[in-house]
């Protein structure tokens, strides 16, 4: 993975310093409130319902184990001993004092790591596939390009009080699991018809209010144009993006309301001032930043395993494994998905314990680096296929193992009204709920791969749009109450679920999803057709009826 | 208000600022609104000229003036507002020779990005001002990106 020259760490130590002195001068009264909140949230730290909550950075999802273990000791000396992983592949802490975050900045720094453009309005933390470099699908590893992107954005001074804030996924091949589709800029690595490996550059996608599918700006830019291409767009946008209205300053109004192809022109004319400046990327600068990816010194032998005899022996490990394992490009390899998703506690939610244990685990069996997920669970990505007995044990024992990735219970839920300031309505009490209500019911894995997403108000932290059911809470005269939505996919296929109609009290979701459940295995064609094939075939009118039909 | 240029706190400017209906000095350099600018700037031949701009304006207007022009003086409404960052870019990649001054609501922490992106002047309102709001210049000592004064991002020095 990346490591730090003398610069990277000299900016983030100075960093540090600076915000330091900002925090003083805030808290000496210099700084008015107004500006400190614009700085804070520059680096990542939200005043929330109940403290500050602080996001630390996890460039596109990548780290190594070393700092896993300053990421578990921040929670147990700073916070309450847990964190929460993100959508966007970040930690946050929920429970730091303001005045310790100088000191926990500081110790991040330590470690190559820092909490700068984790929020405002600005270029945030570049996020990608979790199985980059291990799947066989991709036609380059992407993350060289997300350091690239990562290097550019950092403290980027024009870029630095943008209209609203910015996001970026990139993906390596036809397969998406970065939710590209729904960002402010989704990159695509594809190849031409010479057979040069560029970018299908997408623009103006987002949830939120307003849920758009981002739209092809380019279908290929040239690998070494990237920084120039993105320049251009983040020019454009800086320069005529709504400031007048927050709920319409993302790139996404902007885009819809000139239209594609006349955003695409104003672009395509500032790049022409650009596109051979000192910004187009050199060779030397590519393949340095390469240089850090380089794939691991897989062991050849490593396919001479008793893992067949293993899984034939114990049903639950071979549970685990058809559930929470992934073909690894490597033979005799497997990806092993960690799931942050356990019986009844906050989806992402992970101890100080747990970071440690991980951190040792990766140390002993996945080349000493763990990636976070667009599905807020971790993921060992390079794991001989001999060692998954004995990780899933430890896994298992540390309740790291429930045999759930991409079923109804790996949920992707933000925190909601229990700690969040925005939040309309509960979400964690909700997933509870779910969780009880499923957990013994033996159709669940007859049910296959399912999304669901829910979110605690419309800014869609919870992406319920692209959940193949989405729940989205909503607050209707001090009540909570939720909207589902049936039909989004963030995937290659993305799509923004349809409203399925009024929502319903918070005790009837589980029942909700019950019914929508028990419609859909009656209406399947086949046990392969899955429940977003299904939902697009027949529509929402069958489901519609079982879940407000009056009871016969 | 304090004004610093080019990171000195000066006591004297020469720039007479000249609002839309008010008569024109006989004398001094001016610093007057675009669109009075564009409207006059034939009778002015000769003077030292500015323009005041707000981030509503069409920068490349600016910039088809800017070998008749000594400074640019670029409105912040509110410091949350980052369109001046994109002009003065903008002005000094045109090959803007003169002053890019900001005003309005400018103060410490984002001065170091302005510089970076071609203001070399600060109009400070008085009570966002301290004399160490200089040492805001030298807070990140490194950088990725090209700026004004060297376009080349760090991967090419």
């Amino acid at each position: 993975m990346y490591q730090y020259t003398e610069v990277d760490q000299k900016l983030v130590d100075e960093r540090v310093a600076q915000y330091r002195d900002q925090t003083r001068r805030f808290l000496a009264g210099e700084l008015p409130d107004e500006e400190f909140r614009a700085l804070r949230l520059m680096n990542g730290l939200y005043i929330q319902r109940l403290a500050p909550m602080l996001r630390v950075a996890i460039p596109y999802g990548l780290m190594s184990s070393r700092q896993l273990r300053k990421l578990a000791h921040i929670a147990r000396t700073y916070d309450k001993g847990y964190g929460h992983f993100t959508t966007r592949t970040n930690i946050q802490y929920n429970w730091p004092t303001l005045e310790s975050v100088p000191d926990i900045l500081a110790e991040l720094a330590e470690v190559q790591m820092h909490a700068i453009q984790t929020s405002g309005n600005c270029i945030r933390n570049t996020t990608t596939d979790p199985y980059a470099g291990v799947n066989a699908n991709e036609l380059e590893d992407p993350r060289p390009y997300c350091e690239i992107i990562r290097q550019w954005s950092t403290l980027n001074p024009e870029f630095a009080y943008l209209p609203r804030k910015f996001k970026i996924a990139v993906t390596g091949g036809p397969d998406d699991r970065a939710a590209s589709q729904v960002h402010d800029i989704g990159l695509h690595l594809v190849k031409n018809d010479a057979g040069e490996i560029g970018f299908e550059v997408l623009v103006g996608g987002g949830l939120g209010r307003t849920p758009v599918i981002g739209k092809q700006i380019s279908p290929f830019v040239a690998k070494h144009d990237l920084l120039t291409y993105l320049e251009a767009i983040l020019r454009v946008y800086n320069l005529h993006g709504r400031r007048d209205n927050k709920y319409k300053a993302r790139i996404k109004i902007l885009v819809g309301a000139l239209g594609v192809d006349k955003f695409r022109e104003m672009v395509e004319q500032e790049w022409a001032q650009i596109r051979d400046s000192e910004l187009k990327l050199t060779d030397a600068e590519i393949e340095r930043i390469k240089g850090h990816f380089t794939p691991f010194d897989y062991d050849a032998g490593a396919v001479d395993n008793d893992l067949d005899a293993k899984l034939a022996a114990d049903e639950d490990f071979r549970t685990w494994y058809e559930r929470n394992t992934v073909n690894h490009k490597v033979a005799g390899y497997r990806i092993v998905v960690v799931s942050l998703k356990p019986y009844l506690k906050p989806a992402g939610d992970i101890s100080d314990g747990q970071m440690d244990l991980v951190a040792d685990l990766a140390d002993r069996y996945s080349g000493g680096e763990i990636r976070a997920t667009h599905d807020q669970n971790l993921v060992l990505a390079d794991v001989k296929q001999g060692d998954l007995y004995a990780l899933w044990q430890v896994l298992a024992d540390n309740n790291l193992a429930r045999p759930n990735i991409g079923t109804l219970t790996d949920m992707i839920v933000c925190p909601g009204f229990d700690y969040c300031s925005l939040a309309n309505a509960r979400t964690l009490n909700i997933a509870d709920q779910i969780n009880e209500k499923f957990e013994q019911v033996d159709y669940l894995h007859d049910i296959g791969n399912i999304r669901v997403n829910m979110s605690g108000c419309i800014n869609a932290c919870g992406h319920h749009h692209v959940g193949h059911i989405g729940i989205l809470g909503v607050d209707k005269k001090g009540e909570d109450w939720y909207q589902l939505t049936l039909g989004g996919s963030s995937e290659a296929d993305a799509s923004l679920g349809k409203v399925l109609g009024k929502a319903v009290p918070a005790d009837e979701v589980a029942n909700t999803l019950e019914k929508l459940l028990l419609t859909y295995i009656e209406l399947r064609d086949s046990e392969q057709e899955s429940f977003l094939e299904t939902v697009r075939r027949v529509g929402l009118d069958p489901f519609k009826e079982s879940v407000y039909a009056p009871a016969h | 208000m304090p004004l610093l240029i080019n990171r000195q706190l000066v006591d004297q400017d020469p720039w007479l600022r000249v609002e839309d209906e008010q008569a024109l000095p006989a004398d001094g350099a001016l610093l007057l609104p675009l669109a009075r600018y564009l409207d006059q700037k034939d009778q002015l031949a000769g003077r030292q000229l500015g323009v005041l701009i707000n981030g509503d304006d069409d920068i490349n207007s600016v910039i088809a003036e800017i070998d008749k022009l000594q400074l640019v003086a670029i409105e912040i409404p509110a410091f949350t507002d980052g369109r001046g960052f994109s002009f003065a870019r903008l002005l000094r990649r045109a090959g803007f020779n003169g002053q890019v001054r900001a005003i309005g609501d400018v103060s410490r922490d984002r001065l170091e990005f302005m510089e970076r992106c071609g203001f070399d002047a600060y109009d400070i309102p008085d009570d966002r001002f301290k004399p160490e709001i200089i040492e805001a210049f030298d807070e990140i000592s490194v950088d990725y990106q090209g700026a004004a004064d060297d376009p080349r991002p760090l991967f090419r020095r």
